[in-house]
């Protein structure tokens, strides 16, 4: 179709003229904006009101003031010193940094057996495939309580009182109340060793990172695993022997009831981290398996088709692709076993929830600030948990375009 | 107005109109509903456990019943919340129970900042710790480096830190929940030491396996008045209850009992007969029947007879009424007189 | 030097071709997909595999690097015989490059890292090496410039040409075709088929099952018609389309030249 004669000859733009400013569809959202802000501060205003009138009228203390008093409680484990005489505060953090400890640990072990477990699913062995298909069926179909006492009960029942200790090389020994370590006390000259580790680790990094770039350069593979093994133990372990042996140990020694001196893990501590970490694996396993298979097909045919071994062809071509399909669903099993972990306080372990949410809101009575700080700080961990993976996940997506 | 600005309106409307909890009349709220929500453990024997049929049992249990009877003239009329040391405070803060008895020790903490208030002391008790014999302790001075097993949320946590700090003794807590933990951690060997109100011990030690391995050490650390409670800002209820329990009292003091009473309704002891109702108008001024004392012992008993039935010499447990005894007998119970 | 020692070899194993098949079948479960396949490919030869869906074509150039695993027969490949020793499948994947109906490129990695992925940890090349390789099959596919782009950011014509260029990076001696523009919309066939005229015109050993006769016609030494897994006819182009002899290829070809 050709153009119609009577176009008008093209002249300056004149922009379009504005509309009344109630009409504009950026000003009316602004507005509603706006209206939105205003009524939830409003609603939140009202409900602290509310709440503060009705916990005076009924003569229930509330505010923070608790926080710097005396608990008057023990804990029986803490990362920080703690007593009795230490205040609520303490107790506070003493319960958080617990519950980190085991999210940490309980992560770490979790991600290694559920990745082990999920790879082992896909596995052609059919011995190894069938086990790994059982032991997620199995661990993720009963509830986690019930885990957690098997575990914990199962261990104690199983375990001998202090006095007949099972003693483990290097002087540690085992029972009911915990695997007790020894406990190493530096020396002078144990710096030296400190700084050989130093040394040996970033030493061993200097090779990694020289290793693939000869890689690249040259095509020829080093064989990295055994140098950094070599450098990070034998390195300071040199530097050891070289002065004397300059580090002791404390032993745990059985005196009256228990074991004193040295690291003990609580018992309570070993069945929640086995309880969760298993249980976890299990979804992670099922991740993993979904990722791996979310895949194409194609794409290991490709590959092996180039002459990559299975091996290869998982590390470079099929797990750099499955991670982006399992890294979303992990986060949120992450954060599953980090509120999960307040399940702890059924067998005993001091976690947030548990020290702080029980004992203290019980020896305070001020539920509402006690709830509301425990949904603070399950908030923030859960925030900073997903923030960290979506930028990981954010990083790994960049690679893909 | 545009939809969106009545959203806002209502939400507003709701949020004001939430303001001001509910303060009313607990003993309107209980007659209304015909029964009474009362709060007890979730199962400690001779206080309050589900028996094999499902029934509550125990001293603490007989006190839900009798407020009952004494309110509603009917002491089925009970609606039991089981509660846990954590849970209780806040589910009478809450209004979700009525009155809470589960063997909950006085304090002026207690009395002070929960917003709550006892009515009186219906066990005397005091804590005490159960060992193994096999250990061969003979006292609780002895327990150095010990580790302890201990129930969350309750006054004997903090007896316990102050009782070993005092002592200058070392110790290992560990704490749980619930009270089946508890004994199943002690008796899987986890710790040496179970500690709880004694009272408590006595009852569960019948639990373990072998209750001849374990004794109970002769200290008893601290003072443990266990009672019931209410709300505060309500003095008719709290009244109610505390008469309740002088109520039962009284009646053992005059020698009332479930079997006598109707018997009794023709006594001319003046005492009795202000007790069953049948002079002076004592119920009218406190909100109740004028035979609310009748209904209590009639459908219940005496607090003799409770006592006997669930924790004295009538039950398993069989613990010595010893405090718990009568002023005139010797022991701390106390009531004053019907008049 | 290589070639020498590999004709040394072939010799040894007295093969008469760059791929020997005889008496190979196949099952899926019940179903027979290759029913005594008899097929000798002579160095630098092309062969166009045509037939219905089903008959058993993209089976069979895929058993000959195995992908798929045949069950009886002989498959010798550049005087290796496959069999499940994992040296000579990992040798004859090394011989022999594949092009698929989906490209499969890897879309993590961009256009240069696909190419220089087996190269380097493979064949043990320096990333230097393999990328002059790369670049150089870049070039004559005829998208240099495409080099640092990822997968997804290239037509589909573009990236079954990388492909191309991808298994032309492991220097093979043959190259398998599976359907190479099945995918790709009318326009960008070809592109992918000129690109594939001159590597059969640089005298590679060649197996390529499609549809493209015109391709067939100029390209191909002999035209190989596959039905229900049974090599049912097989000539050379100019007498396999004018004087076809059996009636199934007759049927299919006239299924296939009149639309």
């Amino acid at each position: 179709m050709t153009a119609t004669t009577n176009r008008p000859a093209p002249g300056p733009i004149t922009p379009p003229a504005k509309p009344n400013l109630l009409y504009r569809p950026e000003f009316r959202q602004a507005v509603y904006q706006v209206l939105l802000v205003v009524c939830l501060l409003f609603a939140f205003w009202t409900i602290a009101n509310n709440v503060a009138d009705n916990l005076a009228r009924q003569n229930i203390a509330s505010g923070f003031g608790f926080w710097n008093r005396t608990s008057g409680f023990d804990i029986s484990q803490s990362l920080i010193p703690y007593s009795n005489q230490s205040t609520y505060g303490q107790a506070f953090w003493a319960g958080l940094l617990n519950t980190l400890l085991v999210a940490v640990i309980g992560i770490v072990f979790a991600t290694v057996l559920g990745f082990l477990v999920g790879i082992g699913r896909l596995s052609s062995n059919w011995l190894i495939a069938r086990i790994c298909g059982a032991y997620v069926e199995l661990l993720r179909n009963v509830p986690l309580l019930l885990q957690l006492f098997f575990w914990y009960f199962a261990v104690l029942k199983n375990l001998p009182g202090p006095r007949q200790s099972i003693a483990l090389p290097f002087g540690a020994s085992l029972n009911v109340r915990g695997l007790y370590l020894p406990a190493p006390v530096p020396e002078p000259g144990f710096g030296a060793v400190l700084t050989a580790l130093g040394i040996g680790i970033v030493l061993s990094i200097a090779v990694a990172i020289w290793a693939r770039r000869r890689q690249r350069a040259t095509g020829e593979r080093f064989p990295v695993l055994w140098t950094t093994l070599a450098l990070v133990l034998l390195l300071p372990g040199a530097v050891y022997i070289a002065l004397g042996q300059p580090l002791s140990f404390q032993y745990p020694v059985l005196r009256g009831f228990n074991f004193q001196g040295g690291i003990a893990v609580l018992p309570e501590l070993m069945a929640l981290l086995v309880g969760l970490s298993t249980y976890t694996a299990s979804f992670i396993a099922e991740i993993v398996r979904a990722g791996i298979a979310g895949v194409p097909r194609g794409q290991r045919e490709a590959a092996n088709a180039l002459g990559l071994s299975s091996g290869l062809t998982m590390r470079l071509v099929i797990l750099p692709q499955a991670l982006r399909i399992i890294i979303p669903p992990l986060t949120s099993q992450y954060l599953n076993l980090t509120k999960n972990s307040s399940l702890a306080v059924a067998i005993g372990y001091p976690d947030f929830v548990s020290v702080f949410t029980g004992t203290v809101l019980n020896q305070t009575g001020q539920a509402v600030e006690v709830i509301l700080l425990t949904m603070l700080v399950f908030l923030t961990i859960s925030l900073i948990t997903s923030a960290f993976m979506n930028w990981f996940n954010k990083h790994i997506a960049l690679v893909e375009r | 107005m545009k939809p969106a600005t009545k959203l806002l309106a209502a939400a507003a409307a709701v949020l004001v109109g939430t303001a001001g909890a509910a303060s009313a009349q607990t003993l309107d709220k209980v007659k209304k509903q015909g029964n009474l929500s009362c709060g007890v453990n979730v199962g400690l024997a001779g206080f309050s456990a589900p028996d094999d049929k499902g029934n509550w049992t125990g001293l603490d249990a007989d006190y839900c019943r009798a407020v009952a009877a004494a309110v509603l003239g009917d002491a089925t009329k009970v609606r039991f919340v089981p509660t846990t040391a954590k849970e209780r405070f806040t589910a009478l803060q809450s209004g979700e129970i009525d009155v809470l008895i589960r063997n909950t020790t006085w304090t002026l903490g207690r009395d002070s900042s929960l917003g709550l208030s006892f009515v009186g002391t219906n066990y005397y008790d005091g804590q005490g710790m159960m060992v193994k014999k096999s250990l061969g302790v003979k006292s609780a001075t002895e327990l150095s480096g010990a580790t302890v097993c201990v129930q969350t949320g309750t006054t004997t946590e903090l007896n316990l830190a102050d009782y070993f700090r005092v002592n200058k003794l070392d110790y290992k807590p560990v704490v749980f929940e619930k009270a089946d933990e508890t004994l199943t951690a002690y008796q899987a060997g986890r710790c040496d030491v179970y500690t709880t109100d004694a009272s408590g011990l006595y009852a569960q030690r019948l639990q373990l396996q072998n209750p001849d391995e374990h004794i109970v050490l002769p200290e008893i650390i601290s003072k443990e008045p266990l009672g019931p409670s209410v709300r505060q800002g309500d003095s008719q209820w709290f009244t109610i209850v505390r008469w309740v329990h002088f109520a039962l009292l009284n009646a053992e003091e005059a020698g009332i009992t479930k079997a006598n009473v109707d018997q009794m309704l023709n006594s001319t002891n003046p005492d009795i007969r202000r007790i069953l109702g049948k002079e002076g108008e004592f119920g009218k001024g406190i909100g109740l029947g004028s035979d609310w004392a009748y209904q209590i012992i009639k459908q219940v008993g005496n607090y003799g007879e409770i006592f006997d039935k669930n924790v004295g010499a009538g039950s398993r447990i069989n613990i010595a009424r010893g405090q718990n005894n009568l002023w005139s007998k010797g022991g701390l119970q106390y009531a004053p007189p019907i008049r | 030097m290589a070639d020498t020692s590999r004709q040394q070899l072939r010799r040894a194993h007295g093969a008469a071709g760059a791929i020997v098949l005889s008496g190979v079948h196949k099952w899926y479960g019940e179903f027979h997909v290759l029913r005594d396949i008899n097929l000798t490919v002579k160095d630098g030869e092309k062969i166009v595999i045509c037939g219905p869906s089903g008959s058993g074509k993209s089976t069979l150039i895929r058993c000959i690097n195995r992908l798929e695993e045949h069950q009886q027969g002989q498959i010798v490949v550049d005087g290796i015989e496959l069999t499940s020793d994992l040296r000579n499948i990992d040798k004859i994947r090394a011989e022999v490059g594949m092009v698929f109906q989906s490209f499969n490129l890897f879309p993590h990695l961009t256009v240069l890292d696909n190419l220089c992925l087996a190269p380097v940890w493979v064949k043990k090349k320096s990333r230097a090496e393999a990328e002059k390789t790369a670049r150089m099959y870049l070039e004559r596919v005829k998208i240099p410039e495409q080099a640092l782009k990822y997968p997804g950011q290239l037509s589909g014509g573009q990236q079954q040409r990388v492909a191309i260029a991808r298994a032309l990076c492991m220097n093979p001696n043959i190259m398998l075709f599976d359907e190479p523009t099945s995918a790709l919309d009318p326009e960008m066939i070809k592109e992918v088929l000129d690109v594939m005229i001159e590597l059969a015109n640089s005298g590679m050993t060649m197996m390529c099952v499609t549809h493209e006769m015109a391709f067939a016609r100029s390209v191909a030494d002999r035209v190989i018609f596959m039905d229900r897994g049974e090599i049912v006819e097989m000539a050379p182009p100019g007498e396999f389309f004018s004087n076809p002899k059996s009636d199934r290829t007759k049927h299919f070809l006239s299924q296939i030249l009149n639309h």
